[in-house]
């Protein structure tokens, strides 16, 4: 399976992304948040699940999400920025604190905003060069907002 | 007016060396087309008809002398010596190749400035009032709050890809509203409550360009500390709920119209409530660090009216009729508020050339402690002008063309790139205005007509404002020729209400003639001391309908 980034790091893929409704559920599949939803009862463990743009996270409010060791989040295109909003909710809002994996269409120019969204993990697409890639982790050293690291606006720590 | 500090410096500096390196992966190839497109477009970077064009921003449209001399001076070594200042406070220069840009970013860099956000689905430049902090109704001074506005959404992470653009726009005063806050995504007043406290009128989905909407008042009075959790709040509904599926539909207009204002604000009000009172609540001393950046320059205690003002008010109809038109009342004594109008005929509305530029700021450090400001309508403001160095300032803007005593007349208009630069454009827009300025030449007949807000857009895009202009014109396209709808009624202020399409569109030659069929249905019925608009108001479309497509016998 090809490598991805988390943490800073290119690292051995370990979870399998589900992306066809029809495939086999492991212990180790990323699961439509919505097909796991509603079936549950049956599928049994999975690693995860992930979320697609336009589901929103209101509807994982009751859901224990520390029973998931990733939550992956789609990007149907890298312009469509539904799933910044999402990483930062399921971070602050339902204080998930596993593996957000970023999924799907997004590049590596966007990692520095998607790592302060809560963001911890990349599986780029095949094309990209995952050495590179890790260079433009962090393009800005300091901001001006908070974000999920660290809350607090600059003007709370100028 | 507000300076870098480290940290502000630094992030600029960032940028340019993230662009350079976006720029050398595009050329290089490693980034395609597509993907470098939201890049560059963060960044100002369009590419137009005939070459890219590159929009800087100049931050609720605060400038220095020194940073207009720099612009100046890359319009000259990167350009064709020449600037255009658009409706929202940004210099857009017309031929800079993608290569050079980085070194441009990083020459901007070197006077605190930068072309961040002018562009692409994020949040744009903020405006403001040009005559903010020196004119004497004003709640507060709206520049701390805007540039509080400026950093929050700087880099912003969650919200660097929306549905589509952003605008922002802050006004602080009751007669008045030059900053169209109402045909804004978000425009905001300032005001005060009854216990004196600062806060915020919020009004959302205002826009132009295909649909084009008056916003509504989603509250009535936000505290400023809670500002920047109550936008959060905003954009993040807009985010996850605004249209994706149609460029076209997908302004934040469309979703409250669509919700409707009550849901909309119940959707805001829940994700608010998470936010409201966290870490982003703007503490006093912010407020009190940022109010330091615009405090008054060192004005003199000077009397009203001097005598070499007076007399010469009285023995040059000129300057008398300049000083009616152009300047405008200061807050302290003995001052002035002073535009320098860039609709000279023959140029451009709103273009600027190097050596213009290089005027305007020395007449800035000869007379406005070094400052200048650009307005929404495509003018140049020197805001703090002692009253008895009027004349002299007068001469010296004769000379450099800025002097045209028209502000708000007719021939002040709005006027986009249209077909002459940008690749959008379905018509020409720059012959328009400038058939207007030919045919409409003589000032008296200017003066007798008032204040009239004519603007024009040479597509559906609305960059020229056309929808709220009191009579706006927008290019067309039939079969390959250009043609040109009339409205009237529009306006941007308080009053802000979007123009009703005369009936069928005009060739261009016509356009003047029909212009004036208009003003003489508005002098015939016009009371005294009624402006167009208001006649237009009480009289309604028929009259100037059937004037404008009587036949000619
Ligand atoms: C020459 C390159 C330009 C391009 C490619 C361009 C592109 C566009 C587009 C696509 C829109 C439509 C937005 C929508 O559908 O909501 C728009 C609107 C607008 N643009 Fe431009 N524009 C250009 C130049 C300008 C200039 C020169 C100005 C100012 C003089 C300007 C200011 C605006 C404004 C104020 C709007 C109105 C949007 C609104 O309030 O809804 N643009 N532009
Ligand atoms: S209104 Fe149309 S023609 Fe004019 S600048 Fe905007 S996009 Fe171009």
């Amino acid at each position: 399976m090809p490598k991805l980034i988390k943490n800073g790091e290119i690292v051995d893929n370990t979870y399998n992304w589900l992306q066809d409704a029809e495939q086999t559920v492991t212990q180790d599949s990323i699961v439509a948040a919505q097909k796991w939803l509603s079936e549950k009862e049956t599928i049994g463990n999975v690693a995860g699940i992930w979320l697609e743009a336009g589901d929103g996270v209101e509807f994982l409010q009751d859901v224990d999400l520390s029973q998931f060791d990733v939550i992956g989040v789609h990007f149907p295109a890298f312009t469509d920025g539904r799933g910044f909003s999402y990483a930062r909710l399921l971070r602050e809002r339902l204080n998930y604190q596993g593996e957000i994996r970023a999924l799907g269409h997004f590049i590596p120019d966007q990692l520095g905003y998607l790592l302060r969204v809560g963001f911890n993990s990349f599986q780029f697409s095949e094309e990209v060069d995952l050495e590179k890639a890790l260079d433009l982790h962090k393009p800005f050293s300091i901001a001006y907002q908070g974000d999920v690291a660290d809350p607090r606006p600059l003007f709370l720590r100028r | 007016m507000y300076q870098y500090d480290a940290i502000d410096q630094q992030l600029v500096e960032e940028r340019v060396a993230q662009f350079r390196d976006q720029t050398r992966r595009y050329l290089n190839q490693e980034l395609s087309e597509q993907e470098f497109l939201p890049l560059r477009l963060q960044n100002g970077l369009y590419v137009q008809r005939y070459a890219p064009m590159l929009r800087i921003a100049i931050p609720y449209g605060m400038l220095s002398s020194a940073q207009l001399r720099k612009l100046a001076d890359i319009s000259c070594r990167y350009d064709r010596s020449y600037g255009h200042f658009s409706t929202r406070q940004n210099l857009q220069l017309n031929w800079p190749k993608i290569e050079d840009v980085p070194d441009i970013l990083a020459e901007l860099a070197e006077v605190q400035m930068h072309a961040v956000q002018t562009s692409g689905n994020c949040i744009r430049n903020t405006t403001t009032d040009q005559y903010a902090g020196v004119i004497s109704d004003e709640t507060v001074d709206p520049r701390p709050y805007c540039e509080l506005i400026r950093q929050w959404s700087t880099f912003h992470p969650e919200f660097a890809f929306l549905p589509r653009k952003f605008k922002i726009a802050v006004n602080a005063t009751e007669s008045s509203d030059r900053a169209a806050t109402q045909v804004h995504d978000i425009g905001l007043h300032i005001k005060k409550n009854e216990a004196g406290e600062i806060g915020f009128k919020v009004i959302v989905g205002g826009g132009l360009g295909r649909t084009p909407m008056v916003g509504v008042t989603i509250s009535e009075f936000i505290p400023r500390v809670d500002l920047l959790t109550y936008l959060d709040a905003i954009i993040r509904v807009y985010n996850q709920q605004g249209r994706r599926d149609n460029k076209y539909k997908a302004r934040i207009k469309i979703l409250v119209k669509a919700l409707g204002i009550e849901e909309f604000r119940s959707r805001v009000d829940a994700e608010w409530a998470h936010l409201k009172g966290k870490e982003s609540t703007v503490p006093m001393s912010e407020f009190e660090r940022l109010q330091g950046f615009f405090s008054e320059p060192n004005y003199d205690a000077l009397e009203n009216n001097p005598a070499n003002l007076t007399s010469k008010l009285a023995e040059s109809a000129g300057f008398a009729r300049w000083f009616e038109r152009n300047t405008f009342e200061h807050k302290k004594a003995g001052y002035r508020i002073v535009t320098l109008t860039l609709k000279k005929a023959g140029q451009a509305p709103g273009d600027a050339t190097a050596e213009q530029m290089h005027k305007a700021a020395n007449l800035a450090d000869q007379f406005s402690f070094g400052e200048l400001r650009v307005s929404h309508e495509q003018n140049l403001v020197l805001a703090d002008v002692r009253q008895e160095e009027l004349v002299n300032l007068w001469e010296a803007a004769k000379e450099a063309g800025f002097a045209t005593p028209t502000l708000g007349l007719l021939t002040d208009m709005i006027c986009c790139p249209g077909g002459d630069f940008c690749a959008l454009a379905n018509a020409k827009s720059i012959p328009i205005a400038a058939q207007i300025q030919e045919t409409f030449n003589d000032l008296d007949y200017l003066y007798d007509l008032g204040n009239i807000d004519l603007n024009i857009s040479g597509c559906m895009n609305a960059c020229g404002h056309h929808h709220v202009g009191n009579i706006g014109i927008l290019g067309v396209d039939k079969k390959g020729e250009e043609f040109y709808q009339i409205s009237i009624g529009g306006a941007s202020g308080h009053d802000a209400s979007i123009g009703k399409i005369l009936g069928p569109s005009f060739a261009q030659e016509e356009i003047s003639s029909v212009i004036q069929k208009l003003m003489d249905v508005y002098v015939a019925n016009r009371t005294e001391e009624e402006r167009f608009i208001d006649t237009y108001r009480r009289v309604g479309i028929t009259p100037f309908k059937e004037a404008a497509y009587a036949k000619a016998n």
